[in-house]
């Protein structure tokens, strides 16, 4: 009987071992690269745009052979903490340029980028090249530069009523009514998730509230969360709350029930990110295209900041493992370079993704995307909240946003609780 | 007896609402799942009821490929059986060397594994991960049996150990005097008896493994070794917004599972009449 | 007989499961025990920091929420659950009504689709414009604003969450009670009939001191699980809005995985513990003073 169980034993472990054995062998001359990326499946309009680039990239260099793994949403970032543990990253990562992947790029686990790039920083738009390291570090290429927050406007439901776009918060609050009575949704708008109202919209109004003098000043500890600016800012999604202007049931909503209301005509405002004209390209009924118009959240109430302003944060991309070296660094340089340089922005272009690559070829643009070019050059812009300050932190404003919009907190009250963490936690205040 | 009658009447009355009620709530659902996984993205969001329309499998085929359903599938298939196999047999091997020999060490033993039917998989996740890695065993096969059998122990020890307690000692002792070894006892006299039970330890076994999200998730890497949970997740996260491959993948994913059970209800029932639960 | 030979059978028998669990689960376990006492984020070495991790976690209102709202689950599981679960096979078991195998499978199934795939769905028929509830409801109530409004109060928010568990798993302890009704010898049953019992007396003087120990064993695994709880509610809420929903796992998870607080996050899985070893020790207490009573 011993040997039955050391024979399943036995069995058990070659069984496993014979998977594992199973790993393709390289061919000669052929360099193999694990790499780590954030992509959804179930994402259309992502995956053609995707399956576009890798088709070329094959046929650039036949001699690279790209082992993928795809996550997504937090698994993505639960396994990439776990595999930087464990010290054992892929060749190649998928990066956020600033807090997100913080967790790796600022463990020394990600190679600098600046001695490959060279001289090709003048090909990159001066947002994108931002320093993403204390030394000016750049550990990814960024592939766009993003705008979280755009009012996309359906103007055929405003001509429909006779309305404009507004021009102040009180011009919009007078046109809820009209626009509910009339059966539409003012403004679209998902929050379920939490981020989305922080990242899409208080990003915007915390620059318009305080200006970038003040913006800058709170984030080493000059000036403080606490102050009437930021809470002015919260007021405002306050009282577009209280007065029914956004989605009903907006902070249950699964992120992109807004989109499709928005595409089916259901609503005249939708507020997300600039991201979202990707989805809006291949969605949009052909018909509504022409009344679309992207523009900035009309002025404020004692307004500091600019009039116009939105978010903008340097865009996702490639980065490196730091243990690469030669023929393997070499091949990770030409992906990196493949996917954020020319070659892939001409791709995006034609999926409706502004690159951060300047000399991309913008001929062929649908009118959205030459919308949101023109947006990105002319609207000034603030930082991204959760780009500047640590994640744990959205942690405490996010909900405390979603309580206010329930009437349970003060928007005083939501960022007195932010400032304390932030004050206590933060690693840009604490270093 | 005729407040009698009436009573039983309106105990039946009650008895049937609750069933109602009950089966509306599992069948509407799932209904409503599988006619929107056979609908078009765009239908689903502008008339969610609107049911009898032209159905396609359009979705089913999408979710398939892009989901390369096919290989999680049959991942799914390998992990549950072996695991399911694994765990039943280890567990069965404990139980009776726990509910027989009288070791004062069993207590302990016991202990343990009871315990472990407390620990969520989410408080060993980064230890087991880091462990998996200095074994070289992360993103493996075998890397992802060993923990779906461990973590398949405390509830099948429990099972297992309870069960062959219940037994009479009397067949064993008599084998023991016509000289079999205590591993002949088990294969041949110990298995043979725990049938009942071991069925039932076999389909939870399977039900768990073959839901199993979390390990998989975080100890491959490769989507070629990973299974169906992982695939229909990928459907639902954050950007995911076409809703139509969501639903197919969802019934992608609980399809085998109701015909699993319709296959093997008696057992499932049964099993649990075999004295399992008794302490 | 030979010592010897029973010794080593043992650890035949044993062996294995022993090896494996403790590899998978006892081992890590202990690492997250001593994790529990320390700070690290991942990098460089832990830092000791005595029960300040313990200490931080009580002073959490957003933790002690979590708990209440496990609380509330473990009170659905034990006073929801198995009270439905038993009167439900209580009913089969005596027949009262047509159909007894297709109910039976209606309210098992839910148990045996994957926690995730049942909280996607639920999802998509709670919240969101297109929902299969909320749509009817706004063509019922006409209202295109129609929300489930509890799930915006911090004290509601959870119960449609509830509302699901007690639909998924009430089948499983419906299946356990049937399964050992129908063990209770027939004769029993009959004599006690023609002494002329009522129904209430065969209950409580037959059937109920004969499940005493399932409805205990049932009861524990209730509790456990209930503390456990996290794939539904994970997929289903994601513990939002604003933490209403949220559970002690949640908790452990987002602080461990999210904020890589590896020290804080294995204490909470700790807590995790701590808890559920504390209510299954109050229950057994409680179950010996009833038996008690019945002997």
């Amino acid at each position: 009987m011993k040997k039955l169980l050391v024979l399943a034993l036995v069995l058990l472990l070659a069984v496993g071992s014979l998977f594992a054995a199973a790993e393709k062998e390289a061919a000669d001359g052929v360099v193999e690269l694990d790499m780590y990326h954030y992509h959804n499946l179930a994402d259309d309009t992502a995956t053609g745009q995707w399956n576009e680039i890798m088709a070329a990239f094959e046929v650039s260099y036949p001699n690279i052979t790209l082992n993928i793994e795809y996550q997504n949403n937090e698994p993505f970032h639960n396994k990439l903490q776990a595999m930087a543990v464990a010290k054992q990253l892929p060749d190649v990562v998928y990066l956020w340029p600033k807090k997100r992947t913080g967790y790796v790029t600022g463990a020394g686990l990600i190679k600098d980028l600046v001695p490959f790039l060279g001289d090709k920083v003048n090909e990159f738009s001066p947002a994108a090249m931002t320093p993403q390291g204390p030394n000016g570090e750049i550990y990814e290429v960024p592939q766009q530069v993003t705008a979280t927050h755009v009012v996309f406007t359906n103007n055929k439901i405003l001509d429909e009523l006779g309305l404009t776009y507004p021009k102040t918060l009180d011009e919009m609050l007078a046109q809820g009514p009209k626009l509910a009575a009339a059966g539409y949704i003012p403004i679209a708008m998902d929050n379920g998730d939490g981020w989305q109202m922080q990242s899409c919209f208080l990003s915007a109004l915390t620059e318009r509230a305080g200006g970038m003098d003040w913006y800058n000043d709170v984030l080493v500890g000059k000036a403080s969360f606490s102050d009437t600016e930021f809470v002015n800012a919260l007021n405002v999604i306050k009282v577009l709350s209280d007065n029914d202007m956004f989605s009903p049931g907006i902070n249950q909503a699964p992120y992109g029930n807004a989109l499709s209301d928005f595409e089916n005509g259901k609503a005249a405002y939708l507020i997300d990110g600039g991201w979202r004209v990707q989805s809006l390209v291949e969605e949009l009924p052909e018909a509504l295209v022409p009344y679309v118009t992207l523009e900035a959240f009309p002025d404020i109430p004692n307004q500091v900041g600019q009039s116009q302003s939105t978010a903008v944060v340097a865009g996702t991309g490639f980065g490196m493992n730091a243990n690469l070296e030669g023929t393997k660094a070499d091949a990770a340089w030409d992906w990196i370079w493949f996917y954020s340089g020319e070659e892939g922005a001409n791709i995006r272009v034609g999926h409706g993704m502004i690159p951060s690559y300047i000399n991309a070829d913008m001929g062929s643009q649908h009118p959205l995307l030459a919308k949101l070019v023109d947006f990105l050059n002319t609207k000034p812009a603030g930082y991204v909240i959760d780009a500047v300050v640590d994640g744990e932190g959205m942690g405490v404003l996010h909900p405390g946003i979603q309580e206010m919009m329930f009437g349970n907190k003060t928007p005083q009250a939501v960022a007195d609780e932010f400032e304390a963490w932030v004050a206590a936690n933060d690693s840009t205040r604490n270093p | 007896m005729e407040v009698k009658t009436n009573n039983m009447n309106s105990w039946k009355l009650f008895s049937y609402i609750l069933m109602a009620i009950f089966t509306l709530i599992t069948i509407g659902p799932l209904l409503w799942t599988f006619f929107s996984s056979l609908k078009p993205h765009a239908l689903i969001v502008q008339s969610p009821f609107k049911l009898f329309m032209e159905w396609s499998p359009a979705n089913y085929i999408s979710a398939w490929k892009l989901g390369e359903m096919g290989i999680l599938f049959l991942n799914s298939i390998f992990y549950s059986t072996i695991a399911t196999v694994g765990t039943v047999y280890l567990a069965l091997a404990a139980g009776y060397a726990f509910a027989k020999f009288g070791f004062r060490i069993s207590k302990v033993f016991y202990a343990f594994f009871a315990a472990g039917l407390l620990i969520t998989v989410h408080s060993v996740l980064v230890p087991l991960f880091v462990m998996e890695n200095w074994l070289g065993i992360d993103n493996t096969r075998i890397g992802v049996l060993i923990p779906y059998i461990g973590f398949g122990l405390p509830f099948q020890v429990y099972l297992a150990t309870s069960f062959i307690k219940s037994l009479p000692t009397s067949l064993e002792e008599a084998a023991r005097i016509d000289g079999a070894t205590y591993m002949q006892v088990f294969w041949k006299i110990v298995i043979p008896m725990a049938v009942p039970v071991t069925v039932t330890m076999l389909i939870y076994a399977f039900l768990g493994n073959w839901n199993e999200f979390v390990l998989i998730m975080v100890l491959t890497s490769d989507s070629a070794i990973r299974s169906l949970p992982a695939g229909i997740n990928a459907f639902a996260g954050g950007m995911a917004r076409n809703y139509g491959f969501q639903f197919a993948a969802l019934c992608i994913g609980t399809i085998p599972m109701i015909l699993f059970y319709a296959a093997f209800r008696k057992q499932i029932a049964k099993g649990f009449a075999a004295g399992s639960l008794k302490e | 007989m030979d010592f010897r030979e029973k010794r080593r059978s043992y650890w035949y028998l044993v062996g294995p499961a022993v090896l494996i669990y403790s590899l998978v689960i006892i081992f890590p376990v202990v690492v997250s025990f001593v994790l529990g006492f320390t700070k690290w984020s991942g990098f460089g070495s832990p830092v000791f920091v005595g029960i300040k991790n313990y200490i931080t976690m009580m002073k959490d209102p957003v933790f002690l929420y979590d708990l209440r709202n496990n609380l509330l689950i473990v009170g659905t599981s034990v006073f929801g659950q198995i009270p439905l679960g038993f009167v439900l096979a209580y009913i089969l078991y005596r027949k009262m009504v047509k159909f007894g195998n297709f109910f039976e499978s209606m309210i098992f199934l839910p148990i045996t689709i994957s926690a995730v795939v049942v909280a996607i769905m639920w999802n998509r028929i709670f919240f969101g414009n297109s929902g299969m509830f909320t749509s009817l409801m706004r063509m019922i109530t006409g209202d295109q604003r129609w929300i489930m409004a509890i799930s915006e109060s911090k004290s509601g928010a959870i119960f449609p969450v509830l509302f699901v568990i007690l639909w998924m798993y009430t089948g499983l302890y419906m299946i356990i009670y049937l399964a050992n009704l129908q063990k209770i010898s027939p004769s029993v049953l009959e004599a006690a009939i023609i002494d002329g019992a009522s129904e209430g007396q065969i209950l409580g003087r037959i059937i109920l001191p004969s499940m005493i120990n399932v409805l205990f064993t049932t009861a524990i695994f209730a509790i456990s699980g209930s503390l456990k709880s996290f794939d539904l509610i994970f997929a289903m809420t994601n513990g939002g809005p604003a933490h209403y929903t949220e559970v002690v796992a949640i908790y452990m998870y987002i602080n461990t995985f999210k904020y890589y607080k590896y020290g804080f996050g294995s204490a909470v899985s700790i807590m995790i513990i701590i808890l559920s070893v504390g209510l299954i020790t109050i229950l057994n207490k409680f179950v010996r003073r009833i038996e008690r009573k019945y002997e």
